[in-house]
């Protein structure tokens, strides 16, 4: 029988006794093993149950995904299921989901935020229209990047050390789940853990308290045509909610060194992201373009070099 | 055999002995395919699809790693996987499915038959809603349907359940001859990780379920029985065997339930009560919110209400005196129901007054819908269904309706969203008319006839289609399989359609677009439509593994419309399971690398050749790695269309997602492919074969592995030494039909 450790006290807690994350990610993150790892430890070595549900539905790479966690002390009744919609603890994954996903519906007061971002707690908070609570900014991209870990990696400590996760577990779990990663991820542990940045911000009225998105559209059971028929010409996906497709960075375009043969055209998985007009390719649409980089393949090579150049810094994978 | 001796009573007492019980952290899903190894199984029948998937992948996943001894077909349709599994049953064995909504509809036609001859298999269903529009999520109407097909029927409330109601609900199949079906919620339970307890040794299972008991089998020859006969008046005397073994099972439930709780320490019931029993108010509820109903419970306790909710184990047998007992005195109960009867009253609801009618009860049952699509439900639903009974006499008239639907709205009054989009015309649409070469520069000027979409960067589907379509002039209507071309595109209440756009279940494309293009030449005829329009049914691969005899229909008929397959070698919108195109030794979530297995164990279909027997004016494959040839076929399967007949293309298309591969790689890969002769570039017109493309005669030709190098991590292994004899292989059969192609080519008689 396992010895659980049972010093655990769990920073939240809702009148069932749970403490809620939800983290907010895109496809491809990694925020699913993030959320499957700690849920094990959690349940394996400390005196913790709970619940590990993920969003529904096929998880495309580069659309938006979210992860539920809850906990509560071992002995607690786990009844509901499906994602918490009343985090106490929300770890964003990429700050460019902030406002078109509105993630501070639902989000507790006193909340605990971590978020991946170059900003600041300060800029975050205002971002997010964050009612009261502590933020806690870190850059686990570039810290991914350098140590050659994953983005789910550095996040995933700065959660385990706010629910008092002992280290030493975590590390023991991580090189366990990914021995071939492990001294890249270890690295990502102490960079991560040496270089975020945190402030508290009290209920100062500045934004008020948002309750839980609900599943409500414009369109119900009065409105709605026969069948769910869409009608294209008012609903057609043109910008629809993401001002850009893709979280990824984009190619860069060199309009002088262009030949307009075409060729990215013909290999472009997103229709639409090429611009032409008059029969010459002027420029990417990032309406459009997810970054798969498709195009700056296809380029040809000319004495001036390629129009289509991947950026110098390419988002983590 | 006869009935009464089915029952061993004594046998079962002997399975009670107290087993050590483990902590298993897993979701539903992953604690089915956890009972499945435990009980021991000879074999599974499957077919993917959501939520349901991961126990099938599972299951192979143990068999691939050496750690479980059972038969594991990959069925090429839901009505062939479960159709193997009576195979497996009649010939003695013991037999498991999983599957889920649509799934189980295709199954319909066998689920009756298995219960008539009396195979005690064990279906798991991971519960979703039955419909269009098309939705992935929770309803038990699927569940609803199985009422009538002669299946007992356990419903497991939580996680843990998933696994104890798989271990027992085998015991009484076999023990009563009949089929059990294990329901539990999709994703809300299906996607649940929990932590809960196992067994510690598979002994210990398969102690308690004990071997299957002997029973007349098709491989019996000393005793050749002939199953499935024709029957004509004595068919109702089947109906009442079926019914004395749902007795039996009635009475043997509660002992297995015993002898579980004996092993375990784990109790059930048909149905449990949670809460005060002379509750003045009840919510009689299933599954996964049943579970969430008693924080419901707990809340308004805490408000010295007494109230109670009802959550069944057992639907079939129909536990008469317990649902009655468990209801009780309580006045008013909310029957809440994912599921719907439209214009009748609900399927429990209707069971439950039968029930308390029988004995002449007058509780008040009011019902209501819920938590259809997948709507979560949480304790506060239950507090707001648990007061809705409680107050009900004092609410206002226009709440007080006995039937209706909790959860549903009705949309913002005067809601008229703006034009953002004027429809496409024929005119500008019409570019490659009287243009004798394929100018890329001129193409350029085609607008897309989809918009933004949600598929992954780099994706195939869509690389090909915007390059496909550049070559198809005018009007266009799409219909779309299931598949990720679908699921990426039309996501309610948006679309990236401009143009009207069909999508019918699965792999009914290729049937739907044949009505439709009768009514177009029917209306057209009529001079009620005017305009000439392309019709383009959309496929993946999959579509045409279950819909391949639909296909076949289409193109016997000639019925005049393009059927384009974007061939990505597997399910990918399901999350990566075989396809039987997918290449031999492909890596897939159902068919896993390890000690046993070495992926797919079949050479690709080649769906072209299938159709050429079809004597089909035209037919083709086409690449994006060979942007001109694909724009010449696209014009010329218009042409075809066009002058009346059916034009068929196959596209081969990456997956990065599912495959491992770059992003940016796709349109090399693509052509590593053509040039390996994995996917030759040919078409057959009129019955002759043309090679569009010779890589031999160019002196560009490269290995199998040349191309599996590019391809990602389902097919990476392919290019290392421990595999290099499977590699061989699949390089002699992509050479075999090389070969044969290049002769076909020479003469046009083949």
């Amino acid at each position: 029988m396992t010895t659980f450790n049972t010093n655990v006290q769990l920073p939240f807690q809702d009148d069932l006794g749970f403490c809620n994350v939800l983290m907010s990610a895109i496809g491809g993150d990694g925020a699913n093993m993030a959320a499957k790892l700690l849920f094990k430890v959690c349940v394996t070595y400390l005196d913790l149950d709970g619940a590990y549900d993920a969003k529904y539905g096929s998880e495309k790479k580069g659309t938006p995904t979210d992860v539920s966690l809850r906990f509560c002390k071992f002995g607690t009744s786990v009844r509901e299921s499906g994602p918490t919609n009343r985090p106490h603890i929300l770890c964003i994954f990429r700050d460019a989901l902030i406002r078109p996903l509105a993630l501070n519906r639902g989000l507790q007061k006193n909340a605990l935020v971590i978020a991946n971002t170059r900003r600041s707690p300060e800029e975050i908070r205002d971002d997010l229209r964050l009612h009261s609570g502590t933020i806690c900014c870190l850059d686990a991209t570039r810290i991914a990047l350098e140590t050659n870990s994953r983005l789910n990696i550095p996040i995933l400590v700065l959660l385990a050390k706010f629910l008092q996760i002992p280290m030493e577990t975590l590390r023991k779990v991580v090189g366990e789940t990914w021995p071939r990663a492990s001294t890249a991820n270890l690295q990502a542990f102490d960079r991560a853990l040496g270089s975020f940045a945190q402030k508290r911000f009290e209920a100062d009225g500045k934004y008020p308290l948002v309750p839980p998105a609900e599943p409500r559209g414009r369109i119900g059971y009065m409105n709605m045509n026969e069948g769910g028929a869409i009608n294209a010409t008012t609903h057609l996906n043109l910008s629809s909610s993401m001002p850009s497709a893709s979280i990824n960075p984009l190619p860069d375009f060199h309009a002088e060194i262009c030949t307009h043969c075409g060729l990215c055209m013909l290999a472009c998985s997103d229709p639409g992201a090429i611009v032409w007009d008059d029969k010459k390719m002027i420029a990417i649409d990032a309406v459009y373009c997810k970054g798969c980089m498709r195009c700056v393949e296809a380029c040809p090579d000319t004495k001036k070099g390629k129009a289509l150049t991947a950026p110098a810094e390419l988002a983590v994978a | 055999m006869p009935l009464d001796t089915l029952i061993e009573k004594t046998e079962l007492k002997k399975a009670v002995a107290a087993a050590t019980q483990v902590t298993f952290i897993g979701s539903g899903n992953e604690v089915a395919a956890k009972a499945i190894l435990d009980i021991g199984y000879d074999g599974e029948g499957y077919y993917p699809i959501t939520p349901s998937c991961e126990v099938g992948e599972m299951v192979s996943r143990a068999i691939a790693n050496g750690e479980a001894d059972m038969s594991f077909v990959v069925g090429t349709s839901e009505l062939a996987a479960i159709s193997v599994v009576t195979g497996m049953a009649i010939a003695g064995g013991r037999a498991v499915d999983v599957t889920s909504s649509q799934g189980l509809m295709l199954k319909a036609e066998e689920m009756p038959a298995i219960s008539g001859l009396g195979l005690p298999v064990v279906l798991n269903l991971a519960t979703r809603d039955i419909n269009a529009p098309l939705n992935i999520k929770n309803g038990h109407s699927d569940l609803m349907a199985t009422l009538g097909w002669g299946w007992l029927t356990f419903c497991a409330p939580t996680v843990q359940a998933v696994y104890d109601l798989n271990v027992i609900a085998i015991k009484v199949a076999e023990t009563v001859n009949l089929p059990a079906i294990v329901a539990y919620d999709g994703f809300h339970t299906s996607h649940a990780n929990r932590r809960i307890l196992v067994f510690a040794r598979r002994e210990d299972v398969r102690r308690f379920v004990g071997p299957t008991p002997p029973r007349l089998n098709l491989l019996d020859l000393e005793h050749p029985h002939t199953f499935g006969p024709y029957m004509n008046d004595d068919l109702i005397n089947t109906k009442v065997q079926l019914d004395e073994k749902f007795k039996r099972a009635y009475d043997l439930i509660p002992e297995v339930f015993e002898a579980f709780f004996q092993l375990t320490g784990r109790r059930y019931n048909f149905v449990e009560v949670y809460g005060d029993p002379d509750a003045e108010a009840g919510l009689f509820i299933l599954n996964s919110a049943g579970e969430a109903s008693k924080a419901s419970v707990d809340r308004m306790r805490a408000e010295n209400k007494r109230v109670k909710a009802i959550i069944p184990t057992v639907l079939r047998p129909w536990p008469e005196d317990e649902m009655r007992e468990a209801i009780g005195d309580t006045p008013r109960l909310v029957v809440a129901e994912r599921a719907s009867q439209y214009g009748a009253g609900n399927y429990l609801a209707n069971e439950l007054g039968a029930t308390l009618q029988r004995a002449g009860k007058t509780n008040l049952l009011i019902s209501r819908t819920y938590g259809i699509g997948g709507l979560n439900f949480r304790p506060e639903d239950g507090v707001e269904l648990l007061n809705l009974a409680w107050h009900y006499p004092s609410i206002t008239e226009d709440e007080r309706k006995l039937r209706g639907y909790y959860g549903a709205w009705p949309g913002e009054p005067g809601y008229d969203p703006p034009e953002i989009f004027t429809p496409l015309t024929a005119a500008e649409t019409t570019l490659n008319a009287n243009q004798a070469k394929i100018d890329f520069k001129h193409l350029s000027q085609m607008p897309s006839r989809i918009a933004k979409h949600s598929a992954c960067p780099g994706c195939g589907m869509f690389a090909n289609l915007n390059l496909f379509m550049r070559g198809i002039d005018g009007n266009v209507v799409f219909l779309f399989n299931t598949g990720c071309g679908m699921v990426v595109t039309t996501g309610f209440p948006n679309t990236s359609f401009k143009t009207p756009y069909f999508h019918n279940l699965f792999h009914n494309g290729a049937s739907t677009a044949t009505g439709v293009v009768e009514m177009y030449r029917r209306f057209r005829a009529q001079g009620r439509i005017k305009d000439e329009i392309t019709f383009i049914v959309v496929s993946g691969d999959g579509g045409d593994d279950i819909g391949m005899d639909q296909v076949i229909g289409s193109a016997l008929r000639n019925d005049p419309f393009i059927m384009l397959e974007y061939d990505n070698k597997g399910y990918m919108n399901t999350g990566g399971q075989l396809c039987y195109t997918g290449f031999k030794g492909e890596r897939f979530t159902n068919a896993p690398l390890g000690k046993m297995g070495q992926g797919k164990q079949q050479h690709s279909k080649d769906i072209i050749e299938i159709l050429r027997g079809t004597n089909s004016p035209y037919l083709f494959t086409a690449a994006e790695s060979n942007p001109r040839d694909m724009i010449a076929k696209a014009r010329k399967a218009q042409a075809m269309v066009r002058a009346g007949n059916f034009a068929f293309g196959k596209v081969f298309s990456v997956c990065p997602l599912n495959w491992g591969a770059e992003d940016s790689k796709g349109n090399e890969i693509v052509d590593r492919a053509v040039k390996s002769c994995l996917f030759p570039l040919y078409e057959i017109e009129n019955g002759i074969t043309h090679l569009n493309y010779d890589p031999q005669a160019s002196g560009r030709k490269i290995s199998v592995q040349a191309a599996f190098e590019l391809m990602g991590t389902a097919f990476s292994h392919l290019t290392k030494e421990q595999f290099a004899g499977l590699t061989r292989e699949i390089q002699d059969e992509t050479d075999r039909r090389w070969d044969r192609l290049k002769e076909l080519a020479t003469n046009p008689k083949l």
